[in-house]
């Protein structure tokens, strides 16, 4: 009885043993195979839509540059640059743009791009042929003619001189005008062309032969979908990945030699964002107290190990011409003052609020732990109320229904406007509701000046904007974030770019 | 016969329920689909279109019939998010969650049965002591710990596989079993553990009644009696409890899918809820209770097959 027993322990050890071999066998496989170029990039959620036109959300939209490109692009200075244009000229005061089609541009499938498949994509965005514009900028567009083969005429109905940053984004991409479905056939123009996808496993790419520009380094790229945090580090050690943007300080520290960590800004501007309209936040002596009493170096000392750039406005430093450094030091910490902000408002004792934090981004949750530490010491009880990120979306930003909340604020575009005409009055995505005449003219007059294309005098008003911001103290902002980006020591080259994009044509392996 | 339409129709009414609650709870909680979709990039007209277009704007019933009808007809609908039919979205990734759920169920089956004999055969004995306890620790670790320590020490110091390193089975069967093999590992220790000290405790109980020492008179040897007559009688308690390990380990795989990176049913399930997918999320849902309802039923009628005793029907 016992002897057979051991027999067939026996036969289960060396089972057992054998199907770890499969396991061993099978894993040796996914290393090298092909002499082809090969990189496994991890990305934290699945494209959302491969359509460029309809994409939403940053984290597809900066795979999807990639894909497809607009009339222009912005390198990774922020600059813009032509793409699927070789260029423009503008006239009429910024009113009517011409481009001029790039030669012998291809797309994906090998048909060469036409001035009629860039009209068919400016009116897709537009809404010119039926349906609503699908990027709200270009409801200014009132027709876009093609007077031959090579040229398309764009007319404004206003004029503007932020035009050509909104042809650059993403959404504006230039596709087939014969694709008829982008979804399941993503056809571009860009470096990479689209070659399978799995739901919530991967998408797989590879360098496109024609294209126009410097070709991409990296033959095959696989996009892996790491949804949960966790498993970043293990999924890099252990090789199922490459590369990952955006890893936390705390996965960073995880990491062994075999990765380089790349620093960069995430380009937004993170801050306690204050609801304007409710008490006490609707009296600028408390907002002026909150900030005085914030000790920026202590936060990012605590959540990132001093890595991040503190910032004192809406503006992040990418911005270059905008960004106003000074704006930095006007709420110096000094406890006492904000203590005598605070009896001067009517709130000696201090006074309790709630800050709602989205649950899926540490970092606020992490620095709204040190702000409601730091507002201690004035009397105020900061209560953290952790949500998802869907809530965040629904009662924070849509309905407006928070007292104060941690997040980032970033630009879809590199245009003054992007971060500073929310805070007006009548903006719809003014979450704060922030509402100050003042700032509401001298935006105006910024508009107007770039309207006669007098930039200069629109740069003057943009930063005359953002000091409104920081003296009526519309948030607390804290800082532009530090962006971590881990990559495999056997590939070079990453970009960081002033927007939301991930350049794997950049990427290269190191022999 | 009237048992199992009596049965069939306890069942369509729990699943009734279930899919009306996953309406209802999506209907409270916070969070809009079309916002979801859109993120701070949308326009209040955008936002309008969108609501329309997936026809969020009309009251919750006229939604909730809608979807039903549509669902008893066969048509799953299409997953906002992704735009894609969601029957298509659950058939691809159905395959994944099935075969984890499959090979920890055979791993379960083949380690606890000859491993719970052994120990109450050896009952008092060292060994069984040190199998007791080992049982124990793995009883008390929760899978997705397991998961995390299996994957520390399999994949990233003795390498033998990658984490993260899944390989759809499309591309490949043999890798993608072979990249299943842990996790479902992890899912099977703890159900292990407990099958085993089921099974020990209910040989013990067993081989102490009147009628083994009938059967010994009789001149059985010793295996004769085990088989024929103990384990017999030991596994009834025993597949009780496999019925609903099988339901378990499917639904255990959804955590278990997050922890080594696989792509399945749980997968979709977790992202549709985040995104408030409802169609996804009311077919992903819809299916798990399905299938932990069939499967109880199953175990109901593979009772009354191994132990005649016992009549479910109730003639």
């Amino acid at each position: 009885m016992t002897k057979r027993r051991h027999k067939f322990s026996k036969v289960l050890f060396v089972s057992m043993l054998l199907t770890l071999t499969v396991a061993l066998g099978g894993c040796a496989g996914d290393k090298e195979d092909g002499d082809s170029s090969r990189i496994a990039i991890g990305i934290p959620q699945d494209l959302s839509s491969l359509d460029p036109n309809i994409a939403e959300g940053s984290g597809t939209q900066e795979i999807l540059f990639n894909i497809y490109e607009g009339l222009y692009k912005p390198d990774s200075d922020g600059n813009l640059i032509p793409a699927v244009a070789s260029g423009y000229t503008m006239s009429d005061g910024g009113a009517t743009y011409t481009f001029t089609l790039r030669d012998g541009i291809q797309f994906h499938n090998g048909n060469p791009v036409t001035v009629a498949d860039v009209k068919y994509s400016i009116e897709k965005c537009a809404g010119l042929n039926g349906g609503d514009p699908l990027i709200s900028a270009f409801s200014n567009i009132e027709s876009v003619e093609t007077p031959d083969d090579r040229s398309i005429v764009i007319r404004l109905k206003e004029p503007s001189t932020v035009f050509l940053a909104i042809c650059a984004t993403i959404e504006a991409a230039i596709v087939p005008a014969d694709v008829a479905d982008l979804e399941t056939n993503p056809i571009g123009t860009g470096p990479y062309k689209f070659v399978s996808r799995s739901l919530q496993e991967n998408v797989v790419l590879e360098s496109f032969d024609d294209y126009w520009g410097e070709k991409a380094h990296i033959k095959n790229v696989t996009l892996k979908v790491i949804a949960d945090s966790d498993a970043i580090v293990m999924n890099l050690e252990g090789g199922a990945v490459d590369m990952m943007a955006r890893v936390s300080t705390a996965q960073a520290a995880a990491l062994s030699d075999k990765f380089e960590l790349l620093e960069g800004t995430m380009n937004l501007v993170q801050g306690m964002y204050l609801n304007n309209a409710v008490e006490p936040f609707d009296n600028e002596l408390v907002r002026q107290a909150l900030c005085y009493a914030v000790d920026k170096q202590e936060i990012l000392d605590f959540v990132s190990e001093g890595k991040g750039t503190p910032v004192g406005s809406s503006m992040f430093p990418a911005f270059g011409k905008y960004y106003m450094e000074e704006l930095n030091d006007v709420y110096a910490t000094d406890v006492e003052k904000a203590k005598a902000l605070l009896t001067e408002a009517g709130y000696p004792n201090g006074f309790s609020f709630t800050v709602k934090v989205p649950s899926n981004y540490q970092q606020h949750v992490d620095t709204a732990q040190v702000l409601a530490e730091q507002y201690k010491k004035i009397g105020v009880t900061a209560n953290i109320e952790l949500i998802e990120w869907e809530s965040w979306l629904s009662d924070v930003y849509q309905n407006r229904d928070f007292e104060a909340t941690v997040v980032g604020v970033d630009a879809s575009t590199l245009t003054a406007g992007a971060m500073l005409s929310r805070f007006r009055s009548d903006a719809h995505n003014n979450f704060i509701n922030y509402s100050n005449a003042e700032y509401d003219a001298e935006y105006e007059k910024a508009l107007a000046a770039e309207a006669v294309g007098d930039d200069e005098a629109a740069t003057v008003h943009y930063k005359e904007c953002e000091t409104i911001l920081t003296l009526t103290a519309a948030n607390v902002y804290i800082q532009d974030m530090c962006e971590l980006v881990a990559i495999n020591k056997k590939y070079a080259g990453y970009e960081f770019y002033p927007l939301y994009i991930q350049d794997l044509a950049k990427l290269y392996i190191v022999e | 016969m009237k048992y199992a339409a009596k049965k069939l129709v306890t069942m369509l009414i729990t699943l009734l329920s279930i899919s009306f609650l996953v309406y209802f709870a999506f209907d409270i909680i916070p969070g809009d689909a079309a916002l979801a979709a859109l993120g701070t990039d949308s326009t209040p007209e955008r936002l309008e279109a969108l609501r329309e277009q997936l026809g969020l704007n009309r009251p919750f019933l006229e939604r909730y019939f809608e979807w039903l009808a549509n669902f008893v007809r066969g048509d799953f609908g299409v997953s906002y998010k992704y735009k894609m039919p969601v029957a298509d979205m659950i058939s691809s990734k159905l395959p994944i969650t099935v075969m984890m759920a499959l090979i920890s169920f055979a791993m379960m089956v083949v380690v606890s049965l000859p491993l719970g004999v052994y120990t109450a055969m050896n009952s008092g004995r060292r060994i069984d002591r040190l199998i007791m306890v080992v049982n124990q620790i793995m009883m008390s670790v929760p899978h997705f710990f397991m998961g995390i320590v299996l994957t520390y020490i399999f994949g990233l110091v003795l390498k033998l596989f990658t984490p993260g390193g899944f390989v759809s089975y499309e591309t490949d069967f043999w890798r993608f079993i072979s990249y299943l093999i842990f996790p479902c590992i992890a899912i099977a220790l703890p159900k292990i553990a407990m099958s085993v000290k089921l099974l020990r405790g209910s040989c013990i109980e067993e081989a102490a009644k009147d009628y083994v020492r009938t059967a010994y008179s009789k001149g059985n040897d010793t295996r004769g009696v085990l088989y024929k007559h103990v384990l017999r009688n030991a596994m009834i308690p025993v597949i009780t409890l496999w019925g609903m390990t099988l339901a378990d380990m499917l639904v255990g795989s959804i955590v278990i899918e997050q922890v080594f990176n696989i792509p399945g049913i749980g997968r979709i399930l977790l992202t549709s809820i985040s995104y408030r997918d409802y169609p996804v999320v009311e077919a992903v849902i819809v299916l798990i209770a399905a299938v932990v309802i069939v499967t109880n039923f199953c175990v109901d009628i593979i009772y009354q097959i191994a132990d005649p005793r016992i009549s479910v029907g109730g003639r």
